[in-house]
Parts: structure tokens; C-alpha cells; sequence
């Protein structure tokens, strides 16, 4: 199924030259600890805690409405610390998907409110199923689906989970939603 | 709309079975589609998913298809993560002085078990590190059950030996011997009977043994000791132990006792009180590599290293075949009432396509020229007349036997053929970037649109006059197109070959609306 074209309006939308979109109604703390490498939609709502550490995600990533991004930290003997989060290129993070991971991997799909826990790891082409919980430093190696029931399927070459050709899927996928996520035209005069 | 949505447009595979492109594979050398179903799955390799470490088959197999330094939860089946607590280290006089132990993180305020003290003799308490298994996702601990913390993070924690482990293992080494000296009889009697010697050995290996029976093809004497390990035969008692009396007296807490699941995850004892769960070693996971049934070539084969998103052998279909996505239709589906919907075709070929949107299947059915070479080929593998009475081939075998199963014709519309084929260009990644001229051709009415290797169709269809109120509509069609094949069984041509291949393509449409009266 072709992916219907999304609109927002010109007044709502900031796009850089990089050909970042990102919503006007969004919550972006440290905005110069955030680094979005081109082509990043970030929609209406989204949280990016850029004040606590580092956030740094890669090309067309699709930030979705309500979610909130936000670096892990990890508790000491002397208090916590916070570590930078890196997320990959072809990333889609679903909406109101709260997400706390050390790293996400290239062309990963995160489903709608899923929670995934601090300093989890994300390997590429794997998939976080809608609402799933992940709890704190978990592990969803390549072409593994984390399920909403905590289990975890699939693995490179088994053809019932994940598809094998997750990567070009999420390619297509993600650079579709750009190319659909278009400014609504002006009215005509 | 996702991607992880069922997918609208279905391919008939091979074997009958109606998937989406992504579920499907292309065998470049048959040539046909292929689904999961009809397809071999093979083990490629052995890694651990949380550790993300490889292991090979053989050591695999040995440690029980068991990762040596990860453990789940015996309570939830998530994985264990070790947590560090400091732990005063008293000198060796005063050993008997009571150590506190300071703890870091989320921890439960148990004691710890006295901590051995170190052997060098300084003056200066000093702390040492200690370790224990923790769930992030139930908090449990290996402290709830007991087990004392230890010096190394990974790989110390013993395994919990069950009762009759004893037993256990010698009943295996029975019958590994049992399999051994049948395997061996069944080697001595292949010898006598066919002179020629299989290249391959058997890739089912019940039990590690290709060492031995290659020292018995070049001629060495066997190692093996011929001595059979004697078992008891286990014996059937009538006398069973009466019920523990505090089973009458005693409310029974239910919170003490372990779930199905809980005790499933830990067959060797099955424990029913939660105060005898155990840390479990985590299963290993596997990458899969999937060969077509028929000439034995892989469809998928994934680079070993477990972090590597990469294939060796990728026919994705997807790769292949004209991708059909359904756009929309024009008007909403009404019964009876004439209607047309559009289709976004693609080509991922290097290779101009032309297509043909067909309501019957072609008149020359490549399925049978498919059928013949499958016969050809069978032939080879078991050439030793010998060998094919006896019934022994070291050859893969198929343990199925397929079933042709016909496609099911779920469709419920008439489809107006198109008039004429059309060519789909190839794919050339360097148009993406290119200004976009649209190019003054001819195009015939039904298409709509067309940009590189991409056309939109414009296909029109009447659903069916009884359909009821919110059924869904199906198209059903053949789309012929040319697929230029780079590889040939046939090794002195060398240029690729053109062939015309069909796919029964279905699309569901949408639910039925109320008829406009």
C-alpha cells in the first residue's frame, strides 16, 4: 500500500537546510546537544532531552508525535551519570514511544508506545512491536522482533518476523514517509 | 499506514500459498517464486543474542545449545544482568569480624554470605568487588534464592545439577554408542555393497563422529572403543511415598509456588517452590540460510557474524519481480458497479521489462519446462543403481514430500484486460538525483504516470453483482513479464537468457459499500 501523503502547514514546521522537518510544538531541551544528520522528521509533540546528554540520530529518521527521546543513564556508587544516545539512519520511532536506549542501530522500527528502557541496545533491522516494554539493558539483536507479550522472534533468514529484506523495506519506508510528508499547498487565489 | 500492515497486494508463490513480496524469494535457477513453505531452512550459524557472540556448531553443541556466559530469569525468562556491590576485605586475622557491605544501585538490603578473605597480607582494608545476577524486568535476584555472589562477573556461576544427572549422562553415552556401532555396520555394509564413496558426509550427524568415520575411509583403524557401557533398565516400583504430613495442616501459599512456564524453563528438575528456581543458561539463536527445494541452490544465505545486517545470497523477490502496489481506487467499491483502481508497478531489475496484465493464465506454462529439469536433475544424485535399491543416498533429502497445491482463485471481480503490453524501463539509481523531463512519447491510455523505472496503471474492474454488504473486493490477475536471467544452468552460454514468467498477483481491494439506490 502506497503511504498517503501527510500535510502540515507552513507556519507549524521548521525545515533546515538539511532537510530537516521539524514541528514548531515540540519540546527540544539543549537544542545545541542535539544533532539531527538531515532529513529528520520530528513530529508535533516530541520530546528530545538534549540537556542531558548527547542525542545524535542519523538520516531520515522519523521522530513521531508524543515521543520522547531520551539519553540513559546509569547509576554509581557516587550518583548517576548520563551517556549519549546514538540512533541510526532509517530509524521510525512510533508515536508516543518513549525511548531511553544506549544505542539504536540503522533501519529500526520502534511501534507505537513502546517504552523502551534505559541503556537498552538496538541492533540494526530489528523491530520493537507496538506497545512493547523493554525493560533496562536489554539486548534486540539484528532482524529480532521484541513483542508486546516481552518475547523476543525471528532472527536473520526466518521469513515469518522479521522480512529478510528489513533493510530495503525500512529504506523505502522512511524515505516514502518524507517524500509524503509534504506542506499543504496554498490555497489557491 | 506502516509497512508492518498487512500488505494489500498478495503474490501466488510456487507452492500455491497467497503471500506479500516481502515473505517471498526468487530462485534465479528454476526460475519461480519461492515462500518460507516450499523452501529448506538450514542452521548457518550459532550466535547468542544478547552477548552477540558466535559460536561455532561443535562447540554449540557441546555446551547444549547454550551461551556459557548469559542466563535468563528462571522467574520471567528475561535476561540476568550481573550487578556489582563493593565488599570490605578483612585481613587474615580478623576474619572473624563482621563485614557490612555497602551496596550500589537497586538492591534488595539482604546480608551477603560471609566473603572469603584474601590471602595477601596487607595492612589496609581494602574492597573488593563482588557480583550478583539481577532482573531489570521482575527484580529478581540471585540473592532471593541463596546462591552466594561471586568473584567474576561472567561465566563463574555453577550449573545446578539435578538428581539424576548421573543417570541422565550415562543413558546418553549408551546410546551415542548404540548410534556409533549402527553407524558403523551401516558403513561396513556400504563398503561391501558400493565401492564408490560418498564425497559428502552426512550433514545430520547425530553425533560428532565424521572424525572416526574418516579415519575408517583412509584406512586407519577406529579408536573407538567397541566396549558397550551396560545400563540398568529402570525398574517400575509400586510402593509410593505417602504425601509430607504438612500438606494437611500447612495453608499453602500460592506465591511460593512456580508457574507452568517457570517450571517448563527448567526441565531438568521442574521445581514447584519458587526458593528452587535457578539461574537458567541462555538458549543460543540461530541465522538461517534457506535453499530452494528443487535444484538445491540457496535463496538466502546471511554472513556469519552475528552483528551483520549483510547477506552472501539475497534473491529476495523483491529483487526480481515487478513490485505491484495498490495506490487507490477511484471510486468506493460498489457491487456490481464498474470502477477502476491504480497500481504503481516497479521494476528492480537492471533490465527493461515488459508486462502484460493477463485475466488467464499464458498459454506456454512454464511450470512444465520447471518440471522436467527437476527430473533431470534428480538424476545424477543417485547414480550407483546400487545404492538406489538400497535406499541409501548421503544426499539431502527431502523429509516432506510436496504437494502440488492449486492456487486458490479467491477473486471476485471482472477485470478489464488491459489492451496491450507495456515496457517497465530499468532501475538506474542515478535518475533519483536527475531533473524529472517528462518525455513526449506515446503511451498507451491506461497508463497514468511514469517516472523511471515506476508506472502507474490505471486498471478497470467490475466487482461481482451478488457480493454482500462488507466483503472484500479481490482482483485476481497474471502479470507476465520478461525477466532477463544472468545465471544458467547450462554453462556454455555464457549471455543472459530471456524468459517470460507469469505470477498470479491478487490485490484486495477494500470492503464493499452499499449499493447507490
Amino acid at each position: 500500500m502506497e503511504i498517503a501523503d501527510t500535510y502540515y502547514s507552513k507556519d507549524e514546521y521548521v525545515e533546515t537546510a538539511s532537510g530537516n522537518k521539524v514541528s514548531r510544538h515540540t519540546v527540544l531541551c539543549g537544542s545545541q546537544n542535539i544533532v539531527l544528520n538531515g532529513k529528520v522528521i520530528v513530529q508535533s509533540g516530541a520530546i528530545i532531552r538534549g540537556d542531558l546528554a548527547n542525542v545524535r540520530t542519523g538520516r531520515y529518521c522519523v521522530i513521531g508525535k508524543d515521543s520522547v527521546i531520551r539519553p540513559p543513564y546509569k547509576q554509581f556508587s557516587k550518583g548517576i551519570a548520563f551517556f549519549p544516545m546514538h540512533i541510526g539512519d532509517h530509524v521510525f520511532v512510533g508515536e508516543g514511544a518513549v525511548v531511553s536506549a544506549a544505542t539504536i542501530g540503522s533501519c529500526v522500527y520502534i511501534g507505537k508506545n513502546a517504552i523502551i528502557g534505559r541503556r537498552c541496545v538496538l541492533k540494526d533491522c530489528c523491530v520493537i512491536e507496538d506497545g512493547a516494554v523493554l525493560p533496562p539493558e536489554t539486548t534486540v539483536s539484528s532482524y529480532m522482533r521484541y513483542t508486546a507479550r516481552g518475547t523476543i522472534e525471528g532472527g536473520q533468514g526466518n521469513p515469518y518476523f522479521v522480512p529478510a529484506a528489513m533493510q530495503d523495506e525500512m529504506i523505502n519506508y522512511t524515505k516514502s514517509f518524507y517524500e509524503h510528508f509534504v506542506r499543504t499547498p496554498a490555497p489557491a487565489s | 499506514m506502516s509497512f508492518m500492515q498487512p500488505s494489500p497486494v498478495k503474490y501466488a508463490c510456487s507452492c500455491g500459498i497467497l503471500n506479500p513480496i516481502n515473505k517471498l524469494f526468487f530462485c534465479r535457477h528454476c526460475p519461480k517464486l519461492h515462500c518460507g513453505f516450499c523452501v529448506t531452512h538450514e542452521i548457518e550459524s550459532h550466535f547468542c543474542s544478547n552477548c552477540l557472540e558466535n559460536i561455532p556448531s561443535t562447540e554449540a553443541k557441546h555446551k547444549k545449545n547454550c551461551c556459557a556466559n548469559c542466563f535468563d530469569c528462571p522467574c520471567c525468562q528475561h535476561t540476568l544482568s550481573a550487578r556489582a556491590s563493593t565488599v570490605p576485605v578483612v585481613r587474615k586475622s580478623e576474619e572473624s569480624k563482621d563485614v557490612k557491605e555497602p551496596k550500589d544501585g537497586d538492591s534488595t538490603g539482604e546480608a551477603t554470605p560471609p566473603v572469603p578473605a584474601s590471602s595477601k597480607p596487607s595492612a589496609v582494608p581494602t574492597t573488593k568487588k563482588m557480583y550478583y545476577l539481577s532482573c531489570l524486568s521482575c527484580r529478581w535476584t540471585t540473592r532471593d534464592v541463596g546462591i552466594p555472589d561471586q568473584g567474576v562477573a561472567t561465566g563463574t556461576w555453577p550449573d545446578n545439577e539435578c538428581l539424576y544427572q548421573a543417570r541422565f549422562n550415562a543413558l546418553v553415552e549408551y546410546f551415542q554408542a548404540v548410534v556409533l556401532q549402527e553407524k558403523q555396520e551401516k558403513l561396513e555394509f556400504m563398503r561391501r555393497k558400493a565401492p564408490k564413496q560418498h564425497k559428502f558426509p552426512s550433514l545430520t550427524d547425530r553425533t560428532g563422529l565424521t572424525v572416526s568415520l574418516i579415519r575408517r575411509q583412509i584406512g586407519w583403524n577406529d579408536k573407538v572403543p567397541k566396549a558397550k557401557a551396560v545400563i540398568t533398565p529402570a525398574e517400575s516400583t509400586s510402593e509410593v511415598e505417602g504425601l509430607p504430613a504438612n500438606i494437611f495442616t500447612e495453608q499453602p501459599n500460592l506465591r511460593n509456588v512456580t508457574t507452568i512456564a517457570q517450571r517448563h524453563s527448567q526441565p531438568a528438575d521442574q521445581p514447584t517452590a519458587v526458593g528452587s528456581l535457578y539461574p537458567q543458561r541462555r538458549s543460543l539463536w540461530i541465522k538461517r540460510s534457506l535453499r530452494c527445494r528443487q535444484c538445491e541452490h540457496n535463496l538466502i544465505k546471511p554472513e556469519y557474524h552475528p552483528t551483520s545486517i549483510k547477506y552472501r545470497i539475497q534473491l529476495f523477490a523483491s529483487y526480481h519481480v515487478p513490485e505491484v502496489v495498490m495506490v487507490r481506487c477511484e471510486q468506493p467499491l460498489v457491487p456490481g458497479k464498474s470502477n477502476a483502481i491504480l497500481l504503481k508497478l516497479t521494476n528492480p531489475t537492471m533490465y527493461d521489462m515488459t508486462i502484460r496484465l493477463l485475466t488467464a493464465a499464458p498459454p506456454e506454462d512454464a511450470q512444465v519446462s520447471a518440471e522436467t529439469t527437476r527430473v533431470v536433475k534428480e538424476e545424477p544424485i543417485s547414480s550407483s543403481p546400487l545404492l538406489k535399491t538400497v535406499g541409501i543416498t548421503l544426499s539431502r533429502q527431502n523429509s516432506t514430500r510436496e504437494v502440488k497445491r492449486e492456487v486458490i482463485d479467491a477473486s471476485n471481480a471482472e477485470i478489464v484486460p488491459l489492451e496491450s503490453e507495456f515496457v517497465l524501463s530499468q532501475r538506474d539509481d542515478s535518475k533519483e538525483f536527475d531533473e524529472y523531463v517528462q518525455l513526449p512519447t506515446e503511451e498507451p491510455k491506461f497508463i497514468v504516470w511514469r517516472k523511471g523505472n515506476k508506472v502507474l496503471v490505471r486498471l478497470q474492474f467490475t466487482p461481482a453483482e451478488e457480493l454482500a454488504f462488507g466483503t472484500d473486493v479481490v482482483l485476481g490477475f497474471f502479470m507476465q513479464y520478461t525477466y532477463v536471467n544472468t545465471v544458467t544452468n547450462a554453462s556454455e552460454k555464457k549471455e543472459p537468457t530471456t524468459h517470460a514468467l507469469h505470477s498470479r498477483v491478487f490485490i484486495t481491494a477494500g470492503a464493499t459499500e452499499q449499493k447507490a439506490t
